[in-house]
């Protein structure tokens, strides 16, 4: 069996490991994708006073410290069984929606967007968010900036620190509004919506209004038939702060709505030789392997994930958009909702999509007068040994579990990170790619090679939650290698 | 001449925290009245863009694996050699050399200078609150020598 390995991928957390297993006559036989993974998270929280959690957590990657921080803060409600004040519930829900604007559209512009706005077979010198700025005007770079800096400046308002917030308390919030803030706040979601419907726009003009482009976003090699998780409200509308989870078939029809408390019951995480990654799957069908279908468990927890098991948007402009999207696909409302997008590439779309729901919503909260209620805290007065909480991260469904004794301090944690929901998935995408792009030892080139991270990369995956080293050295390295694992061929790039 | 002194990492990742532990003794070498500012943050690319726009000079000071290296080893570098490399700080963004660029293009005050210290790291893999060893003894020396580079700055 030959070997390509392409190591690691440009533009990802963490360092990724793409390995590509050839037949003897040269077709691509299997794909692997592994990554080096961080060690003795559990233990080093063992010990712990579980009211910790949420300032441990959200350094646990620098990508996502809102989102641990949320769903840590929620497991803690439920191990101290409080329910949190009304207010504590929307400033929470606030400072979410605001981490949303920022993760979504940094996504767009520095990570995802390259591929479609400069293009995938660009180099990967320009393959970047310098690239896209060239192409869609240097204001935009502007727009971007000052997107990312009024949103971090209202998550250290509310959260007491930017980046990593620190406000997060069981029962509650530990800082109330007042209400100029509120009208600041107001202000920078106002500015959101108008960025998000910006940014939908480019993506209209520069990636629907491309024929290239929208047939990519059509085309088969990323067309996966799984089933979908996400979290929807009580009408079954998107909520990525809260509400139950929904896991959808591929034709659509619900097959499960879970609590996250219940995850253990429909969730379960299935292991390979090869790598450390978990694999979760869906209990009550089962570990097929890595396959499509009804028959399988594989699921898949992305922005398109979401959109594909809500019946729709809970803010006005969201909805137009989810229904533009959906109707583009040619899918028909049935039943009062559409039937799910497969095309994977189109998880970029739902992403934009999902910016500008996080925009409005903000802008309701930051609107509503009971935000500013001073009321902002229950005192919890009991430990009930066990909490569970979820949020959608932007990479897909977050649970945070956590066992305690009497006193409150931790004897077992066990998260399952938006990332790794999509493992599976991940692997598929890759293989399709590589299959539409590899055939009977046809010479790897380049432009092939990247579209076989753009199938990676739309599920924006956070390889493993480390932060970084500098400078560093991640060149690109592509190793085929023959049946008994000798080097055939070695073809390197240097990184973007 | 307005400068910041940056530390990355993320202090719950063993070696990887070493640039917060220096930046914070550095912030006790420094005093309350020093002209110099200092930050700990845990992401590169356009978050380190965020914290460091509008100074002339910027130091960053983190952790760093180079394959074969000698734990504790301690590097040195500047914006230029970035450039070369367009390495650095979280690839879930962009690098550094990159966010600069896009900062220009934006129209904000990026440093002029920035320089890089790295130290060679033994693990950045496994959750923990210590440095290793090796790690642990390299970094007064790079304390010191930050504290020189920032005087001769001055002058």
């Amino acid at each position: 069996m030959k070997r390509i390995s392409i190591n690691p991928v440009t533009r990802l957390e963490g360092h990724g490991n793409i390995e590509i297993f050839l037949d003897a006559e040269g077709n691509v036989a299997n794909t692997y994708f592994q990554v080096p993974e961080l060690r003795g998270f559990e233990r080093f929280c063992v010990g712990r006073p579980a009211e910790d959690m949420p300032v441990i957590t959200n350094r646990i990657c620098g990508v996502c410290p809102e989102a641990h921080h949320m769903a840590s803060t929620k497991a803690l409600d439920a191990l101290f069984g409080v329910e949190p004040p009304p207010a504590a519930q929307k400033i929470r829900e606030l400072l979410y929606m605001a981490f949303f604007v920022v993760d979504h559209a940094t996504h767009f512009y520095a990570l995802g967007g390259p591929d479609f706005i400069v293009g995938p077979d660009a180099p990967p010198a320009e393959r970047n968010i310098l690239g896209v700025m060239r192409k869609v005007g240097g204001d935009t770079a502007r727009a971007v900036i000052d997107c990312r800096a009024r949103n971090h400046e209202a998550i250290r308002m509310l959260g007491g620190r930017g980046i990593n917030p620190c406000a997060g308390v069981p029962g509650g919030w530990s800082k109330a509004v007042s209400r100029q803030e509120r009208t600041a706040l107001a202000a920078t979601a106002a500015a959101n919506v108008e960025f998000a419907l910006f940014t939908l726009q480019v993506f209209d003009s520069v990636v629907l209004g491309n024929d290239a482009y929208r047939a990519m976003l059509h085309s088969e090699a990323f067309e996966q038939r799984t089933y979908y998780m996400g979290t929807v409200d009580q009408r079954n509308r998107l909520n990525v702060y809260d509400g139950v989870i929904r896991v959808v078939d591929p034709e659509g029809c619900e097959f499960a709505r879970y609590r996250a408390a219940e995850y253990l019951e429909h969730v379960a995480e299935h292991v390979e030789p090869w790598t450390y990654l978990k694999f979760p799957f869906l209990k009550k069908v089962g570990w097929k392997g890595f396959a499509e279908g009804a028959g399988s468990g594989v699921y898949c927890a992305t922005p398109l994930a979401r959109l594909n098991v809500a019946d729709g948007m809970a803010t006005p402009r969201a909805q137009e958009q989810y229904e533009r999207m959906f109707e583009a696909f040619g899918r028909k409302k049935a039943g009062g909702r559409y039937a799910p997008v497969h095309h994977r590439l189109a998880t970029h779309w739902a992403r934009l999509i999902e910016l500008l729901y996080a925009a409005e919503r903000m802008a309701e909260l930051a609107n509503d007068e009971e935000i500013t209620c001073p009321d902002v805290r229950r005192i919890p007065e009991r430990v009930t040994g066990e909490g569970i909480g979820s949020v959608e991260a932007p990479r897909g469904t977050l649970i945070h579990h956590y066992r305690t004794d009497e006193r409150g301090v931790l004897t077992g944690v066990n998260l399952i990170v938006g990332t790794t929901n999509n493992h599976a998935p991940i692997a598929m995408s890759i293989g399709k790619a590589a299959r539409e792009f590899i055939r009977a030892g046809r010479v790897v080139e380049e432009g092939m090679l990247n579209r076989i991270e753009m199938a990676l990369r739309l599920y924006d995956p956070c390889l493993s939650c480390a932060t970084h080293a500098l400078p560093g050295c991640m060149p690109l390295v592509v190793r085929i290698r023959d049946a008994a694992g000798a080097e055939l061929r070695c073809i390197r790039r240097s990184e973007a | 001449m307005r400068s910041i002194v940056v530390g990355l990492g993320n202090p719950v990742l063993s070696d990887d925290a070493v640039g917060l532990r220096i930046v914070e003794q550095l912030r006790r070498e420094l005093g309350d009245e020093s002209d110099t500012d200092t930050a700990a943050i845990c992401c590169g690319g356009l978050h380190l863009l965020d914290a460091i726009a509008g100074y002339d000079r910027a130091v960053l000071i983190d952790a760093m694996v180079t394959p074969g290296a000698q734990p504790g080893r301690i590097h040195t570098s500047s914006l230029a050699a970035l450039r070369e490399t367009r390495n650095s700080g979280s690839a879930h963004d962009t690098s550094l050399a990159v966010a600069l660029e896009l900062g220009r293009m934006a129209g904000l005050r990026v440093p002029a200078e920035v320089r890089i210290w790295a130290i060679e790291a033994a693990d950045v893999e496994t959750f923990g609150e210590r440095l290793t060893p090796e790690v642990e003894r390299a970094a007064p020396e790079v304390v010191k020598q930050v504290m020189q580079a920032l005087s001769e700055g001055r002058r």
